[in-house]
């Protein structure tokens, strides 16, 4: 009190009253009405009796966030980096076999090439004689086909 | 620990008693726990709802009490946590400044028709009103309850020190308003 007198003479001079009223017969009442307030909180409190359900959750939760997690990285891979890998494919495949062929001719000289070519042609235009064609029947077939061949020409 | 408390405590952690036991713990400190928390938050109404928060939070945490602190001192704190708790979400009701709640706690004191103060006690109500949430704390306990500043030390989970501190600005803090203030 006198150390409330020496920091602050106006405050200790005042009445240490609290303005403040409740309403009639408030304290009265208020230990039956904490009752009934009591009464719903425990009417309200939930069941503890497991359903399958809550024993199912967290599995279901796991299996429901795998799924969301395949969903989100399986779909967008199977969508966009299929076709790029596809894309990237053909491409190889057209420049791998166009580049084999350009390699091909480069590693050719002119005049071999030229001799390549005329060999091709004579390939083409050139008939077996018949002393070849002879020689291939008699030792490809034997007398017995070659004669019922020519017989049934 | 006076007898009457050890006896509520021992009845309400008996199954059988709890109910009685429970009844009262609330007729015994009732009045004295609505006087602490109306000078925290004014209003009679939303002091009724905060004295009921408090009662039903002593209901459902009776098992964590540990003796080592009195009945009262633990209760004034759960009075204490549940004022503070109830002014905080006002504030975020009406979007006001975290540090600030002193235009709504004026508004409130005035309109409530159970406050009764002559121009004085209204001009000491602004005063405390306007401190630091803490140190209005801290000034109500002393100046109005007078409490120890122990008890207060085990209530607000603060040093002796701290709170005579405290308690020192805010009377200061009061003395100057009711000096300057026509």
């Amino acid at each position: 009190m006198d150390e409330l007198k020496n920091i602050a003479p106006e405050l200790s001079k005042l009445k240490k009253e609290v303005p403040f009223s409740t309403p009639k017969n408030y304290f009265d009442d208020f230990s039956a009405r904490m009752q009934t307030r009591m009464q719903t909180e425990k009417q309200g409190e939930p069941e503890h009796k497991p359903k399958i359900i809550q024993l199912l959750k967290p599995f279901i939760g796991l299996a429901a966030s795998f799924a969301l997690i395949f969903l989100l990285v399986y779909v967008p891979l199977k969508t966009f980096i299929t076709s790029e890998i596809n894309e990237v494919t053909v491409n190889i495949d057209h420049s791998d076999t166009d580049s084999e062929f350009l390699n091909i001719l480069e590693g050719i000289d002119e005049s071999s090439f030229f001799a390549l070519l005329d060999e091709s042609e004579s390939e083409t235009t050139d008939d077996f004689t018949n002393e070849e064609l002879m020689s291939y029947v008699s030792a490809n077939f034997t007398d017995y086909e070659i004669f019922e061949f020519t017989k049934n020409n | 620990m006076p007898d009457s408390d050890q006896n509520i405590i021992a009845d309400l952690k008996d199954e059988n008693k709890r109910d009685l036991a429970f009844h009262m713990l609330v007729t015994t400190y009732q009045e004295r726990l609505y006087w602490h928390i109306r000078k925290i938050v004014m209003n009679h109404d939303d002091t009724d709802d905060v004295l009921q928060n408090t009662f039903l939070k002593v209901w459902r945490s009776i098992d964590k009490f540990r003796e080592e602190s009195s009945l009262y001192t633990w209760l004034y704190r759960i009075a204490t946590n549940e004022s503070i708790t109830f002014l905080n979400s006002k504030k975020k009701k009406n979007m006001m400044p975290l540090n600030d709640v002193s235009e709504y706690l004026l508004e409130n004191l005035m309109s409530d028709p159970y406050f009764n103060g002559d121009e004085i006690q209204i001009k000491l109500q602004q005063a405390i009103i306007r401190l630091p949430e803490k140190q209005r704390i801290v000034f109500n306990m002393k100046y109005f309850d007078e409490m120890k500043y122990d008890d207060m030390a085990e209530v607000l989970d603060t040093s002796v020190g701290a709170l005579k501190a405290s308690y020192h600005h805010a009377a200061k803090k009061v003395e100057e308003y009711l000096k300057n203030t026509d």
